[in-house]
């Protein structure tokens, strides 16, 4: 049985002090950013014709990352959001790593679009002359409306640890970060009355974010849906990307507890329990996420509509190998995997969880490009990079700008608060000494 | 020695860098690309056009405030005109007050445009020949049958013979361009026919426009000649007042009443976890004055 002075002093000591490795991972996540940044101001001066997009394929590597990206968050969202409503048992030392997973996401995904624009001075028309018409009005409309109910969800969660953390008097931080506790925490002390005004708010907001999760995301797919072109127009795109996202997040999940088990020591609060029961959480989901794939190909190819048809030939074609990774491989390989006892290790569940989300986003790539590669009009005389795609390294650089932004964005949260939630674990702590 | 060596050094330094110089210098000059056009309209009016672009990145860019100077003739060239190119590239001729230009002995005129040059930009031009051609439409209606009858006659060694063989495309404009409604063919005596359909919408009169031209044919250039009759279906495209879709400017009445119940709902959850945050700052600070009265 664990009290709060353990849990204090087991996961305190990541945000007190701060090692020579946490410095040097900085550092080489700030490098890549900087590279990003190179590129970035290399695309503003030079536009777009930097990068591999041109009149048919006018979105690439960057609006495959938004979708990605995002998916991540709305994961996040779904899985925090129905790990607390169901009061889970085991959910204690993973809900942290969802919500944050969810709010980090959710901020890097938008970035994609900007770069993704090639007249950047234009975006303020999408707030000043909004058509609600437009799929791209509702995504705007929904993606501002979910950063901030996240925002909200993940400060509730954070507010019963920021009480912890400023009344812990051996807790050696500097001043300022005693000031954050106090003014954050809202003058929290836990009792009955705050107690229950801040569970009905959490559940509430937890509720509330699975429905915007489902909504925003689908919203997302609607924005591809409901144009006509081959591969995009489908009526299960909306649950498709759903549950695609919620495959991606689950595993993204997986890896990070694996690596924040690592980094800060925490063998005693994630072990191999929760490492089996994300990963089982994974296969089911892997096997939703392989029936809608599946159903989505099996009608193209047996309507065999010309443009739907030539875009399957691509696909078998051009894109075999990726094809075959993102729906067979990244499927299959963690089912069987995580399916089987024998297998049932933290590397190999982690390894399963590594080829999921490696294989979802190229199912995200798989999603966005061939079917701009494949256009309704013939095109004579046109040269093969005008309709062939290829991400040049400005594109790849922003890409893993973003994903260098996303891991030191966790490292920043993780000198704040505790990335497994006191105030979780002390709930679990009571529950068992009440029973 | 090193003194010798450290001055070679130099002075090849100093080459290296002043022939990069000249060489970068040359290679930035631009090399355009000159294309003439010859154009009849339907009042028999005739110009020359020229556009002058230059190609960059593979886009084609055109050169905008460049004098062109076009001539008449093959191997005595008269200046006929000049003129500058607007923001397209282009520069226009007009042959009507200009008609003293001379034909060869087949009767067929050449012109010539000349760009000269300037530091960055090389010089270029381009050549064209011309056989003037007398287009003529007739359209007639028997029987609901609407009949567009074509006739040219090209201009050889000084009288007019039939063009036969010849190749006129007939086309009636659309909102964003031409539709192509079919083509005609001459015979031996220069003409040909076309029976137009009878279901292409008009303005609300049925007003249609026809055009039918020869297009950037070898010998005669671009030729045409237009005619607006009421051989359209009358269409009416005025979209009701107050109507509501997907293209209009208000959106439909369900999608509205969709997305203000959707953020309605939202944006009202997050109020109350707002208010509960207010709460507990409210508890907390009746708590401390509380705890400072039993103090």
């Amino acid at each position: 049985m664990m009290t709060e002075k353990k849990l204090l002093e087991d996961l305190t000591p990541e945000i007190e002090s701060t090692g020579l490795k946490w410095y040097l991972t900085f550092a080489a996540f700030f490098i890549v950013f900087c590279v990003g940044i190179y590129a970035l101001v290399l695309q503003i001066d030079k536009g777009h014709i930097v990068t591999g997009m041109r009149d048919n394929v006018v979105w690439g590597l960057y609006i495959v990352n938004f979708i990605f990206f995002m998916g991540l968050s709305y994961a996040g969202a779904l899985i925090s959001g129905v790990l607390h409503l169901f009061h889970t048992g085991w959910r204690k030392p993973v809900i942290r790593m969802a919500e944050l997973i969810t709010v980090i996401s959710l901020v890097i995904g938008p970035f994609f679009i900007f770069f993704c624009i090639g007249r950047l001075d234009r975006l303020p028309f999408l707030v000043m002359y909004p058509r609600i018409q437009s799929p791209i009005t509702w995504d705007v409309i929904a993606i501002s409306t979910d950063l901030v109910g996240c925002f909200m969800f993940l400060y509730l969660s954070f507010i019963e640890d920021f009480a912890i953390l400023r009344d812990y008097r051996e807790l050696n931080v500097p001043p300022w970060k005693h000031k954050v506790y106090k003014v954050l925490s809202l003058g929290y002390t836990g009792n009955e009355k705050q107690k229950k005004i801040l569970k009905n708010a959490k559940n509430v907001m937890a509720a509330m974010i699975i429905a915007i999760a489902i909504i925003v995301y689908s919203v997302l797919a609607w924005i591809f849906g409901v144009t006509l072109q081959p591969g995009w127009h489908s009526t299960i795109f909306g649950p498709y990307f759903v549950i695609a996202a919620v495959f991606s997040g689950t595993g993204l999940l997986i890896i990070l507890m694996w690596i924040f088990r690592k980094i800060y020591h925490l063998e005693e609060y994630i072990t191999k329990r929760h490492f089996v029961n994300v990963g089982v959480l994974l296969t089911i989901i892997a096997a939703f996420y392989g029936y809608f794939t599946f159903s989505d190909y099996l009608t193209k190819w047996y309507g065999s509509i010309k443009m739907d048809s030539l875009l399957i030939d691509r696909l078998f074609s051009d894109y075999y190998s990726l094809f075959i990774f993102a729906n067979y491989v990244g499927i299959l390989i963690p089912c069987i995997i995580i399916a089987f006892p024998k297998f049932r290790t933290i590397p190999n569940i982690t390894i399963a969880a590594i080829i999921a989300v490696t294989a979802l986003w190229v199912n995200r790539y798989i999603i966005v490009i061939p079917t701009l590669e494949t256009p309704f009009l013939p095109i004579q005389d046109i040269r093969p990079d005008w309709i062939k795609y290829s991400p040049t390294w400005v594109e790849w650089s922003l890409t893993f700008a973003g994903i260098s932004v996303y891991g030191m964005l966790f490292m920043l949260v993780s000198k704040i608060a505790p990335i497994i939630s006191i105030s979780e674990m002390k709930e679990k702590d009571q529950i068992e000494i009440l029973k | 020695m090193k003194t010798l060596i450290s001055r070679t050094l130099i002075i090849l330094s100093l080459l290296a860098i002043a022939s990069f110089y000249s060489f970068s210098q040359e290679s930035t000059k631009i090399s355009p690309y000159v294309q003439l056009q010859y154009f009849k309209d339907n009042s028999d009016n005739s110009s020359l056009k020229t556009t002058l672009t230059y190609s960059k990145n593979r886009m084609e860019i055109p050169l905008k405030g460049m004098k062109i100077i076009f001539y008449s003739g093959n191997e005595k060239k008269n200046k006929i005109a000049e003129a500058v190119t607007d923001e397209k590239g282009v520069a226009v001729c007009d042959l009507k007050e200009k008609s003293d230009f001379s034909s060869d002995a087949t009767g067929q005129w050449s012109f010539s445009t000349e760009f000269e040059g300037n530091d960055t930009i090389e010089s270029g031009s381009a050549e064209l020949s011309i056989r003037d051609v007398i287009l003529k439409m007739d359209l007639a209606e028997a029987d609901s049958v609407k009949t567009i009858t074509l006739n040219a006659e090209k201009m050889e060694n000084g009288r007019e013979v039939p063009a036969s063989g010849e190749m006129l495309t007939v086309y009636v404009p659309r909102m964003f361009s031409l539709l192509p409604v079919g083509d005609v063919t001459l015979d031996d005596s220069g003409n040909g026919s076309l029976e137009f359909p009878a279901d292409l919408p008009g303005d609300k009169e049925g007003n249609i426009t026809i055009i039918a031209r020869f297009e950037e044919h070898p010998e005669f250039g671009n030729v045409e000649k237009t005619a607006t009759l009421k051989w359209g279906v009358p269409s009416s495209y005025t979209v009701p007042k107050g109507h509501r879709a997907l293209w209009t400017k208000v959106a439909p009445l369900w999608m509205i009443y969709t997305l203000s119940i959707l953020l309605t709902g939202v944006w009202g959850h997050y109020l109350f976890a707002v208010i509960s945050l207010i709460r507990i700052r409210r508890n907390a600070k009746k708590d401390e004055s509380s705890d400072l009265r039993n103090i």
